[in-house]
This record gives C-alpha cells, sequence and structure tokens, in this order.
C-alpha cells in the first residue's frame, strides 16, 4: 500500500479509529494485523518473508537470553538468515550477471541465471531495523524480549516499513511496550507533519521528477541541461525522501509513536562530515554504528598507534571504516555499479574532509563569512555525488563526466537555465523552511508540531491556515505523473 | 494526566486544525471567481473537468485531409508512429495514399473524436480508417484522456464521450475526485496558475527575442523522441483484472461508437492489434484472461462488420526489432510498413 492512495487513506482511517478503542495488548495486535495488511496488499508472498525474519531474529535474540554461552552462534545465525535473504533478493541477479561477465572474458559462456521475482519492496528498511534488535541484544544494549507480538509489530511497524526511517529497538519497542493514550496535540501536530509530507511528495517532488526524469532519458544531453537534470533529481530526491518520513512521522504520530527524524535541512551542510549528520539520519547512523565503529575499531587494532605513514593511525583507521562503509551503504542502495560508485565517492569525500578538517585545526580557525561558500560547495559535491546516484549506465556516466560546458548550443544553455529555474521554482518552499531553521532559529514545521501542553490561540489559528494552504496547494499543483516514492526501489 | 480544561483546548485545537485543513481551499473558489479568465467556458467533458479556457480545434488538419482525399486514414498513438512510414505506405497502396493521424500518448477517446470530427463529419470518405492499438487500449475510454490534446480534436460539445466519460468514472476513486473537484473547483485554479508556473522561469532563461519560442524549441528541438535513449521497459505496463472483461467494458467504451459511426458513413474501419514487446524465445506472453480478451474483441468486431487484425506472434516481427518498449526501431519501420501492406489484402482491397 502506498500513503498517496485512497486504499491507504481508508486503512489509515479505520485502523486509527479502531486501535484508541482498544487496550494495549490488543492496539498491538491490531498493529501487527494492520502491517501485514498494509504490507502484503500487493503481494501477499512478502510477508513469508517478513514473518520468517521475525521468527527468526526473536528466536536468536530469545537464544542468546537463554544460552548465553552461544551468544555469537545466535547472532551468525540471525546475520546469516537476515542479510542471507536480502542477498539473494536484491543482489542474486546482480552477481549472476557479473560472475557470467567474468567468466565470458575467460572465455566460458554460461547461461545466465535469472531470479524473475519482484524485489519484494522495503526488504532493506526492516531487515537493518530487525537485525538492530538482534545486535543490540547481543551487545546487551538492550534485553531479549519474550512477546513474539512486541518483536513482530516492532519489526513491520508499518508507517516506517517501506522507507525508513529506520528505528532502533532500544527507541521503537520501548514504546510498542509501553501503555498508550490518545493526545489531541500530538495528532494536531501529526496531522501537520502529513500536509507538509504529502505537499513535498506530490508538488515538490514529483513535479521536479518530472524534469529529471526527461533529462536522464535523453541520450546525449548537452552540459547545461544534464546538470539542469542533476539538481532537479536533487531535489526530487530530497523532497521524496524526506516527506515519505515525515508522512510515516506522522502516522506514528496518531498512533501513539514517535519516529527519529530523518533528515535535518541537508543542503544547508558545510562539508562531507556534517552532511551526513543531517541527509537519512537513522541510515547513516546505523552504519556508524554497526560497521563503521567495529571496522575503524579492527583497523585501529592492527596498526601501532605511534607509527606515522603520511597521516596518524587514527586517520587510516577513520579513512579505511568510512570507505569499507561507504561503500557498503552504497551497495545496500542497489544492485548496481553506480551505487558503489557513490559510495566510494562519499567515501573518500569524507576521509577527506576528516585529513583536511585535522589539517586546518593545526592551522587557522576558518572565518564564519565563509560558511555561505562552504554550503555552495557542498551542494556541489553532492550534486556531482546525485550523477552517480542516478546514471545507471556506466559508459553514460563517463561520457557525461567528459562533457563542456563550453560546447554547449544557445538553446542547450536556454533549456538549463530554465530547467534549473523551474525547478528551483518548486523547490522554494523546501529552501525557505532550511534557511528559516538556519537563520531563525527554528525550524517552523517543527515549530509548529512541538507538542504544546497548553495550546495558544495564534499558533493554532496560523497550524490550521498553514495545514489548509498545503492542501490547497497539493489540489492546485500536483503533479499529474504520479510517481513512486524513490527509496521504494531500495 | 491534564486537566479536563487543557484536555478539552487540546481537543479544540486539533478540530481547528481539521477544520482549518478542509476550509481554506474553499478560498480557491474566491480567487477563481476574482481572476477568472473571460474566455473560460464550459468543458466539452463535464463530467470530468470545470469549466476552462480550452485551446483551439484543428480546422488546418480537417482542411489538408480534405483537400488530399486520401484512400486511407490511420489513426493511433506512438505504436503507430514507430510502425509505419505513411509515405512509404502511399507509394505500396497508390491512388491517393494514406494519411497518418498518429498523436503519441494517446488514447480511445483522442482516437473515436479523430474519427468522428476529421473524418465522419468533415464529410471524408477514404475507402477504410484504420485503428492501431495494443491489447485492451479500445475498450479503456479512460486511458489516456488528456484534455490538452484532445481539444484539437474535440467540438464545443461532445455529449457521447461525455456520458461514456461518466459511466466509466463510477468507482469510489473517481467519486471522490469528482466530489473534491465540485467542492474546492481547484482544476479551475489549476487551470490559470500552472501555465503562470511553467513560463515564469522563461524570463530568466532567455534573452527578449528567444523569449517567446523557448517552450516550443525545448519540446521540438532538445526533447524529440529521436532525442530519447532506448528503454526496454518504457510503456510496458499491461493490463490485468478488470480491465480484461471485455463484457464489462464494452458499454463504457468508444468501440460502439466508432463502429456505428462507420456504418452511418460507410466508411470501412479496421482495427490492427500491434504486438508488443517479444521475449526473447517468441511472442509476448499472453495471460489467459487476455487471450479471452482478444478472442471477445475479434468475434465482436467480424460481426459488426468491422476488419480485425493481430499482429502477436508474427515471426517477421522478432525481438530485434524492437527498440524501446513496445516501440519498432526506425530503420524496421519500412520493412514493418511493408509487412503491414502485405498481410492485410483485406483492408486494401
Amino acid at each position: 500500500m502506498i500513503f498517496h492512495s485512497l486504499d491507504f487513506a481508508v486503512f489509515f482511517v479505520l485502523l486509527t479509529a479502531a486501535y484508541w478503542a482498544l487496550p494495549r495488548r490488543g492496539q498491538n495486535v491490531l498493529l501487527l494485523a494492520g502491517s501485514y495488511v498494509f504490507y502484503g496488499w500487493v503481494h501477499p508472498w512478502f510477508l513469508v518473508l517478513i514473518a520468517a525474519t521475525t521468527a527468526v531474529d526473536y528466536g536468536a535474540a530469545l537464544g542468546m537470553a537463554l544460552r548465553p554461552a552461544r551468544r555469537r552462534a545466535f547472532l551468525w545465525l540471525a546475520l546469516a538468515v537476515n542479510l542471507g535473504l536480502l542477498g539473494f533478493f536484491k543482489y542474486f541477479n546482480f552477481f549472476a550477471d557479473n560472475v557470467a561477465a567474468v567468466l565470458a572474458m575467460a572465455g566460458w559462456q554460461v547461461p545466465k541465471p535469472a531470479l524473475n521475482v519482484v524485489l519484494p519492496v522495503g526488504i532493506s528498511f526492516y531487515t537493518f531495523q530487525a537485525l538492530s534488535y538482534v545486535i543490540d541484544v547481543y551487545w546487551q544494549r538492550t534485553p531479549a524480549r519474550r512477546s513474539l507480538l512486541d518483536v513482530a509489530a516492532f519489526i513491520a511497524f508499518f508507517p516506517n516499513l517501506l522507507a525508513g526511517p529506520i528505528m532502533r529497538a532500544t527507541t521503537l519497542l520501548p514504546q510498542i511496550e509501553r501503555e498508550r493514550r490518545f493526545s489531541a496535540s500530538a495528532a494536531r501536530d501529526a496531522t501537520l507533519l502529513l500536509a507538509w509530507g504529502f505537499f513535498k511528495k506530490l508538488v515538490i517532488a514529483d513535479n521536479v521528477g518530472v524534469i529529471a526524469n526527461k533529462v536522464f532519458a535523453l541520450q546525449s544531453p548537452e552540459f547545461f541541461v544534464l546538470w539542469a537534470g542533476v539538481f532537479a533529481f536533487g531535489i526530487q530526491i530530497y523532497a521524496d525522501f524526506s516527506a515519505y518520513a515525515d508522512i510515516a512521522r506522522g502516522v506514528a504520530r496518531w498512533l501513539g509513536i514517535d519516529l527519529v527524524k530523518n533528515f535535518e535541512h541537508p543542503y544547508l551542510a558545510k562539508g562531507p562530515t556534517e552532511f551526513w549528520r543531517r541527509w537519512n539520519i537513522s541510515l547513516s547512523t546505523w552504519f556508524r554504528d554497526y560497521v563503521f565503529l567495529p571496522v575503524a575499531y579492527r583497523i585501529s587494532d592492527r596498526m601501532s598507534s605511534d607509527r606515522r605513514v603520511l597521516f596518524d593511525a587514527a586517520t587510516w583507521a577513520y579513512a579505511g571504516g568510512m570507505i569499507i562503509t561507504m561503500l557498503t551503504a552504497g551497495f545496500w542502495h542497489g544492485a548496481s555499479w553506480n551505487f558503489v560508485i557513490w559510495g566510494a565517492y562519499h567515501g573518500v569525500l569524507l576521509s577527506l574532509a576528516r585529513i583536511v578538517g585535522s589539517w586546518r585545526k593545526r592551522r587557522r580557525r576558518v572565518r564564519p563569512w565563509l560558511a555561505p561558500l562552504q554550503v555552495a560547495g557542498m551542494f556541489v559535491l553532492t550534486n556531482l555525488g546525485w550523477l552517480f546516484f542516478r546514471e545507471t549506465e556506466l559508459t553514460q556516466l563517463v561520457r557525461h563526466l567528459g562533457l563542456s560546458p563550453f560546447q554547449s548550443s544557445v538553446l542547450g544553455r536556454q533549456t538549463g537555465a530554465y530547467l534549473f529555474f523551474l525547478a528551483a521554482l518548486y523547490s522554494l518552499p523546501l529552501w525557505v523552511q532550511s534557511l528559516w531553521a538556519e537563520f531563525g532559529g527554528r525550524d517552523f514545521v517543527a515549530a509548529m508540531t512541538c507538542n504544546e501542553e497548553r495550546p495558544v490561540l495564534w499558533a493554532v489559528a496560523v497550524q490550521a491556515l498553514l495545514a489548509g494552504l498545503l492542501f490547497a496547494a497539493i489540489l492546485v499543483l500536483h503533479s499529474t505523473t504520479s510517481l513512486d516514492f524513490i527509496y521504494f526501489r531500495f | 494526566m491534564s486537566a479536563p480544561g487543557t484536555r478539552r483546548r487540546r481537543a479544540l485545537s486539533l478540530g481547528a486544525v481539521i477544520v482549518g485543513l478542509f476550509a481554506v481551499p474553499l478560498g480557491l473558489r474566491a480567487v477563481n471567481r476574482a481572476v477568472r479568465s473571460p474566455d473560460a467556458a464550459p468543458s466539452y467533458i463535464p463530467s470530468i473537468e470545470s469549466p476552462r479556457v480550452r485551446g483551439p480545434f484543428d480546422s488546418g488538419a480537417v482542411s489538408a485531409l480534405r483537400e488530399a482525399a486520401n484512400d486511407y486514414i490511420l489513426i493511433g498513438d506512438s505504436m503507430a508512429g514507430t510502425r509505419i512510414d505513411p509515405g512509404h505506405l502511399s507509394r505500396l497502396i497508390g491512388g491517393h495514399g494514406a494519411a497518418a493521424l498518429f498523436h503519441p500518448g494517446s488514447g480511445a477517446a483522442y482516437w473515436y473524436l479523430t474519427f468522428k470530427n476529421f473524418v465522419v463529419n468533415a464529410g471524408l470518405r477514404p475507402k477504410a480508417v484504420v485503428f492501431f492499438f495494443r491489447d485492451e487500449n479500445l475498450t479503456d475510454t479512460l486511458f489516456r484522456v488528456y484534455p490538452s490534446a484532445l481539444d484539437r480534436v474535440a467540438r464545443q460539445r461532445e455529449p457521447v464521450l461525455d456520458e461514456l466519460l461518466a459511466a466509466r468514472a463510477q468507482g469510489p476513486f473517481y467519486r471522490l475526485h469528482g466530489a473534491v473537484r465540485r467542492v474546492y473547483q481547484h482544476d479551475q485554479t489549476r487551470a490559470w496558475l500552472e501555465p503562470i508556473v511553467v513560463r515564469a522561469p522563461v524570463a530568466l532563461s532567455a534573452g527578449r527575442r528567444a523569449r517567446t519560442r523557448l517552450l516550443e524549441s525545448m519540446n521540438n528541438e532538445v526533447f524529440t523522441l529521436e532525442a530519447l535513449r532506448p528503454m526496454v521497459a518504457a510503456d510496458m505496463a499491461a493490463a490485468s483484472g478488470e480491465a480484461l472483461d471485455f463484457d464489462r467494458n464494452l458499454s463504457t467504451s468508444v468501440l460502439p461508437e466508432i463502429l456505428r459511426l462507420s456504418k452511418v458513413s460507410g466508411i470501412r474501419v479496421a482495427f490492427v492489434r500491434v504486438q508488443r514487446r517479444p521475449s526473447a524465445d517468441g511472442p509476448p506472453p499472453q495471460s489467459p484472461a487476455l487471450q479471452k480478451y482478444v478472442r471477445t474483441l475479434w468475434g465482436y468486431l467480424q460481426a459488426n462488420g468491422a476488419i480485425f487484425h493481430d499482429d502477436w506472434g508474427d515471426p517477421d516481427q522478432p525481438l530485434s526489432a524492437y527498440e524501446d518498449g513496445d516501440h519498432l526501431k526506425k530503420e524496421f519501420r519500412r520493412t514493418y510498413t511493408e509487412i503491414f501492406f502485405r498481410k492485410n489484402p483485406e483492408i486494401f482491397r
């Protein structure tokens, strides 16, 4: 089921009404049943996968608690099943194609075994959410749960099931376990969050998405046309992905559950490290905690701390850990080489940022007036990354990188400028919100959704007006081309 | 626990936001009244559209058709456009040749209006009119109903099409959509606001002289069909479920009306089902429901005196002839045109 459908609207209204009429245990039964209806709406066989993941992770965590001596074996079992399912459904064809290509280069022509099944949507997200539970139980950050119902509801929690934010067991499970009461303030704030999320998706993301799709459908776009398309894609992916997160947070808040914020105005980042603190926060912190830190510690353990080859051991550990982490993160996004390149690119950027940062600390402080230039520079670097992310054909990617602005025709320049300004116009509310948050001190959507204990009349009036204006804008300016949420593909 | 007064205030604030959400957009009605164009008129398909400024009917195309007085007229979308070379077909046919009225991204409603207004009501009497379509397109009246394109072929009133569209748009989704449109009249706002949004960046992008033609030049020179890269998955969505229930959809489709016009005017009509993209091993797979649909369609057309030709399974149209999706390669267009001419003696008798 997708959020912007009549099916979902009916489902959500009925589920929410029934949910608040039930006691806690009944709520969790309904939450699980509703989540399974939501997930199995188009392809009921997806439920077999999520149920299998749940059973294994629940059993493994419980096994760790009951047989502490075999904790490591249970962890490996859970990792093998979770990553095995993810790898099989998401990467089988990719590996089969590449193995066949390598064998063909060696002169062996073997038929490619193709897996002709639909990639289970959301598998990358709920697998990571489920893994966080098992790993945190292994690290003894959270206890193993005895209630299969609560663990199943945690893994399948429908608002964030398909595209995040990826919730940790330490954050979401306690909320599922505790008594929940309906809060009109939370529902009011959630309504505004929903309106803002749908506006970002249907007005901004889908309209600029059409521009990006048109440009990337061209065989040989000129320099300015291509980069206008990349800019449009950069806006689209942010508006689209953050819209999903806002809608997920709004839906969850109506059910009395708080999901973490997944974006913090990432295009105002002054450098790569800050960008990843603002972009897809739940995924980047997941990779930080479960991939980067273990890898970086391991590299650090193997290096002598007083040995220095160009940089100190800590910098090498950071760079090594970061490149491995970002390669993994790139590959997580999709079974395609362009995602691996995108991950490697960000790994190198982050490593360079660390090196430059440590060098700068020793020299002098950066002047504050340089901040706008840093933001602009990071935005350009981010967009270069989006080119790697969006262009799936490597030959086209090489061609794009070789384009020169000096070989553009007049019409090419004008078309590029037009598409750029059109994308900028559609994304204006997004920029206003980000700049307001950065310079005005508070994000106006966050400020409006602050769950005030005693609502102030003017604040409520502004909220009501804003919600209505967003709905009016959706009615009038929604794109006639309805695009899927981008992150459904991952 | 909070005090009852606080709880009441919170509940009222939630109510206020929900009321605001649905009440503020009613302001669009007032905005529309203030900025309504004097040229806005009721649509020719009022069941799905509010009054708006419509594009002109293409009377120039009708005059050109009258002048050419072609023996054959071909109607379809890009499927026909990437298959038929009208010049080459005219040479094969001889006489007054053939005219191709292909419009990319068009559907049954567009084809029906083209036949009615460009051919039958324009007094043309070709030997035959050929419609090209895929699978269930002929009976899917709501497929690609784009008013801005339909304006070219629609008259001031199109009661038959409007009735069919109204009958087809009966599900809960369409009812809700229609109700929201009637309450907020947002499509009227869209009609004047969207062109402003789309044109606003033009002034920043081009010099004064190029401004007037920038959008046109972009569409005709940058985003042309030839400039697109091949995409195997382009436009490949296959129908399923109720869309393949021929008997259920016939009464709300334009097909009976096309056949009625054909009988009244004495113009023979033919329908060519183009083959979708084959697999590497042979013709494209067809579900049992689709096979049944095609058999029923065939029987219905024959019973009503129309010609039906099915390209499915034609060994002369292998996968190598295809470009992207169901489109054929440009270099195969002449070959297909010859195949079409050779395999349809009934049409070209």
